[in-house]
């Protein structure tokens, strides 16, 4: 698969997991799409933070330094408006390939 | 967020730095708290989360990235590592960036030529409207356009139609008394609307009107600024003044602006005063013609109606006008016709040599990209992006392109003053423009730029395409050597070698036509003896030595002459009235008795020239047939003429024409002459132009105000101009010398642009070589280390050293033969461009074209022997074991 399918689906991890827990720092996205897989899904670091970065630029998502629950400062993420719209889009995008290769895969 | 916050991140690069390190040590620190609270200890927990980080350094880059905004801040990065790079290969960058210097200076340095000379816009009013309009009598054997009749000039302004205005003008050199030294001043005289065609107003003063420019007239004068600041010391009152021009008084109207220089040289401007009865002179043909064209009228559809209207003329006064041709000249080719091809070519041989540059550069370059595999699969191990190495190796590129650049600009700038060498200023009715300086200025910086940027694009062109190649075979985690992109690499640095092989043999052969050409005009010969030769023209003011006192003019002749050889150092001493290379001649009409008179009543046409009987001996010209002319041939003997060679070939060309007589006259006033010689051809126009029929005359029995002594030195010519002058002046100190000049010099310009172009062009065809050289050696020697094993194991199995060095010479040569025939091809295509170049040489010689493919094979076989010897040299132990 092309770097920018996979681009994509990091995208739309990200971007759900914000719409559902709201407001998260680097780490707990890492957590909580590992858990939210059922520990299918590993998100690489390496790849997370360039990917926050980008989608930042974008104006997707924005960021604050807060602190966490035990008192260590962190960068915390949201969604913007922007960022709800896209996620209907790429979500929308996603099913379709889905369909697609299954289709693709049951065909005779 | 977005463009702003891009923007920002600019300013505060390190801010952000810092800020993505907290973060990424966030995580781990959030990871580390985690696992320890899951009941791992730190320190255990640290190094997990660690390795499961990766690389934080490659991940700060990688958001970093992320975060570059606009792509300047990476730009920069890229150019100090294009930079680093380059420094641990110095060879390699020093190789490149001179070869470009070259280059782009050559193409640099014809640019501003060009620039200066034809893109240079005129500063006439909508000059593209601007014409002269000639005339020729190919009829009467004169083919040159030349000035007009004023009877042609009436009827074309009242009948053509074409033209929106329309203006007489004629040479009218004049002396200046009074003001310093006597002055000979080349005048124009113009009539009113002549300036006002050209759009042009005076600085000072006013134009004179129509009203004005009458026979009877005031006189009144236009200085030149140039005259106007020397002459005058640019007197802010100088307009109203009155000077003295040829004994009369002058009233000065105004001052032509400083960078007026139409026609050039012209030192003032005097009302043209055509008197009514000129309008019906259809023999003497004096009359400059500058027109308008009407708007949407083209200069070719004003030549064929003008032709028209002339035809009709022709029918009604055939003794004048039968088979006259009108050539109608915009206005720049006037200025620059003859040098306009001469510097395309040139411009065209540094563009051939730019493009060998930037395949050699490419071809270095696909080498040194194939070096760097290691490099690419590491920097893309990194996290670099396919997009990032790709403008990284651009920037590579152009970080050597951009010094090559300045290095080349520097070049052209020194090189310009040499390109001087191109406009000589002594030849008259050369049509090259006078030009003072080749200013390296805005326009031409910005073809620079150009020229740096197509290099980095062409020679970062192939090695790119390479380093995206390997950049998908690493992804794909193909291994990197020997697989498919190196052999395409291999035949893509051979195409870069024929290519270069093939612009070099078509460099080669222009150079080789057209040194040949100038080899064979140097060597055509003038038909006198040029060295230690000087020339020294005046005009004798027409004020004191009138037509009417035609003794006067002979005894002034005499005199000089005799004061002439009486200085030490002089051998002999003749005179003349046209001298020869010095672009002024008159022609006349003649008949020979005994024959038929033409249906035309006017004979046939020949140039006239005058000569004292010390001439032809001074000039070492030989006379061919009977005798030359002697001191007993004066006024009150039997006027004699002598003609040359090619007036005899051409109408004696079977019998004898010493004896024969020459009318010229007219059928109702004939004038006749016996001729008593005939000299041998001098080439009066240039070594490479055709010599006309010429009569000769002596100036006893002739006197004619225009006057070049010729004096044959035992020394130095140049070293006599100072006594020459004493000389004349010890006759007549009030007389102005027009040119002294020693002939070697004159007939030297007159190859001016010959000379030059072929040092150009065979400078260029030589820097095409060596980098063809280069080329060669480059990939002959890359292709052998490539090799290394495949040769081991060839020797190992039994073949002898001499295969290995035939193997290599032979693909060496197998490059030079495709590139050899496909350059063929180019330049059989394209010589016949070189065409105002070549004399006497066809532009398809065999001989130069067989030599210039010769000559490159050569060079091509040397640059891969060494190669060759190092394959036959390898070791085969080594070379399999290093495998």
């Amino acid at each position: 698969m092309a770097k920018n399918d996979l681009q994509g689906t990091l995208d739309l991890l990200v971007l759900k997991t914000l719409a559902q827990m709201g407001r998260l720092h680097g780490y707990g996205i890492v957590q909580h799409i590992h858990r939210a897989s059922d520990d299918l899904l590993r998100v690489e670091e390496g790849s997370l933070y360039p990917a926050l970065h980008r989608m930042e630029q974008s104006g997707w998502i924005g960021s604050e330094w807060a602190l966490t629950e035990t008192g260590r400062k962190a960068k915390y993420y949201k969604l913007t408006v922007a960022g709800k719209k896209r996620l209907e889009a790429a979500e929308k995008d996603f099913e379709e390939l889905v369909r697609g290769v299954r289709a693709m895969l049951r065909y005779a | 967020m977005g463009w702003l916050q891009r923007i920002r991140n600019l300013g505060r690069r390190d801010a952000v730095d810092a800020e993505i390190a907290a973060e990424l040590q966030s995580h781990i620190d959030l990871a580390v708290e985690e696992a320890v609270r899951a009941g791992m200890s730190e320190d255990e927990a640290r190094r997990a989360a660690r390795l499961r980080f990766g690389n934080p350094a490659a991940v700060k880059e990688t958001t970093m990235e992320a975060d570059a905004a606009l792509g300047i801040d990476g730009v920069w990065r890229d150019v100090r590592f294009a930079v680093r790079q380059l420094k641990r290969s110095p060879g390699f960058a020093v190789t490149v960036i001179a070869t470009l210097a070259l280059g782009i200076g050559a193409n640099t340095a014809i640019f501003s030529a060009v620039k200066a000379v034809l893109l240079a816009p005129l500063p006439y009013k909508d000059s593209g409207r601007i014409v002269a309009v000639w005339t020729s009598k190919p009829a009467r054997g004169e083919s040159e356009p030349s000035a007009s009749s004023p009877g042609d000039f009436a009827v074309w302004k009242q009948k053509a139609g074409v033209f929106e205005d329309m203006a007489p003008s004629y040479d009218d050199e004049m002396t200046l008394t009074g003001s310093g030294s006597p002055q000979f001043l080349i005048g124009y005289a113009v009539s009113a609307n002549y300036l006002s065609i050209l759009g042009v107003a005076p600085a000072m003063g006013r134009l004179y009107t129509d009203e004005e420019d009458r026979p009877g007239g005031p006189p009144v004068v236009l200085l030149s600024d140039h005259l106007w600041r020397t002459t005058f010391d640019g007197d802010p009152e100088i307009v109203g003044k009155a000077i003295t021009l040829d004994g009369k008084r002058y009233t000065v109207l105004g001052v032509m602006p400083r960078a007026f220089n139409y026609p050039t040289s012209v030192q003032i401007w005097t009302p043209s005063a055509l008197t009514p009865s000129a309008s019906s002179d259809f023999s003497h043909t004096f009359v400059r013609i500058l027109a308008r064209l009407k708007p949407g009228v083209s200069a070719a559809t004003a030549q064929a109606a003008l032709n028209r209207v002339e035809a009709q003329v022709a029918a009604a006064r055939p003794d004048t006008d039968h088979g006259n041709r009108v050539v109608v000249t915009p206005l720049r080719e006037q200025l620059d016709g003859d040098i306009r091809m001469p510097l395309l070519i040139l411009l065209g041989a540094a563009g051939l040599v730019l493009l060998i540059a930037c395949a050699n550069t490419a071809g270095l370059g696909l080498a040194r990209a194939a070096e760097r595999h290691a490099e690419v699969a590491v920097r893309l191990a990194l996290g670099a992006t396919r997009t990032h190495l790709v403008r990284q190796f651009m920037t590579e590129s152009l970080v050597l392109a951009i010094p090559g650049g300045m290095g080349g600009v520097l070049l052209a700038w020194a090189g310009t003053h040499s390109l001087l060498r191109l406009f000589p200023t002594d030849v008259a009715n050369l049509r090259i423009p006078v030009v003072q300086a080749i200013p390296v200025d805005r326009g031409v910086l910005l073809f620079a730029l150009g020229a740096t940027v197509l290099s980095a694009v062409l020679s970062g062109l192939a090695p790119l395409w390479r380093v995206a190649r390997a950049a998908d075979a690493a992804r794909m985690k193909e291994s990197a050597r020997g697989t498919t992109a190196g052999a395409a690499s291999n035949r893509m640095r051979s195409a870069m070698v024929i290519v270069e092989v093939a612009l070099s043999l078509m460099l080669l052969t222009a150079a080789g036509l057209i040194v040949a050409s100038f080899e064979k005009a140097m060597n055509a010969g003038l038909g006198f003896e040029p060295d230690h030769l000087l020339s020294i023209e005046v005009l004798l003011p027409l004020n004191r030595y009138p037509s009417s006192n035609p003794q006067k003019r002979q005894q002034f002749t005499e005199n000089v002459l005799l004061a002439m050889v009486a200085k030490p150092g002089v051998l002999m001493a003749g005179a003349t009235n046209y001298e020869p290379l010095s672009g002024f001649w008159g022609t006349t009409n003649f008949l020979v008795r005994g024959d038929a008179v033409p249906a035309l009543g006017v004979g046939p046409e020949a140039d006239d020239r005058l000569i004292t009987p010390g001439y032809f001996a001074t000039m070492h010209i030989p006379v061919l047939r009977g005798r030359g002319f002697t001191a007993a041939d004066r006024t009150g003997s039997e006027p004699v003429a002598m003609i040359n060679e090619t007036f005899a070939k051409e109408y004696f060309p079977s019998r004898d024409p010493v004896g024969l007589e020459l009318n010229l006259g007219s059928g109702q006033k004939p004038n006749w002459w016996r001729i008593v010689g005939v000299a041998a051809d001098v080439k009066s126009f240039g070594r490479d132009q055709p010599t006309h029929a010429e009569i000769f005359r002596t100036l006893e029995q002739v006197p004619f105000p225009l006057i070049a002594f010729n004096v044959r030195t035992r020394v130095d010519a140049a070293a006599f101009v100072k006594p020459a002058e004493e000389a004349l002046w010890s006759v007549d100190p009030d007389l102005p010398i027009f040119q002294a000049i020693p002939m070697e010099e004159l007939a030297s310009q007159t190859l001016a642009v010959r000379r030059a172009s072929s040092a150009l062009v065979a400078g260029f065809a030589g820097l095409a070589l060596v980098l063809a050289c280069i080329g060669i050696y480059g990939v002959m020697a890359y292709a052998v280390t490539q090799r290394r094993a495949e040769i081991g194991v060839r020797l190992a199995l039994g073949a002898q050293r001499g295969d290995v060095l035939r193997m290599v010479l032979g693909s060496g040569l197998r490059l030079a033969l495709i590139g050899v025939l496909i350059g063929l091809a180019g330049a059989l295509a394209s010589s016949r461009l070189l065409h105002s170049l070549l004399f006497q040489v066809s532009a398809i010689n065999p001989f130069i074209f067989a030599a210039a493919a010769a000559a490159l094979i050569g060079v091509c076989l040397a640059a891969a022997y060494l190669p060759a010897r190092r394959a036959a040299a390898i070791d085969p132990m080594r070379a399999l074991r290093a495998e």
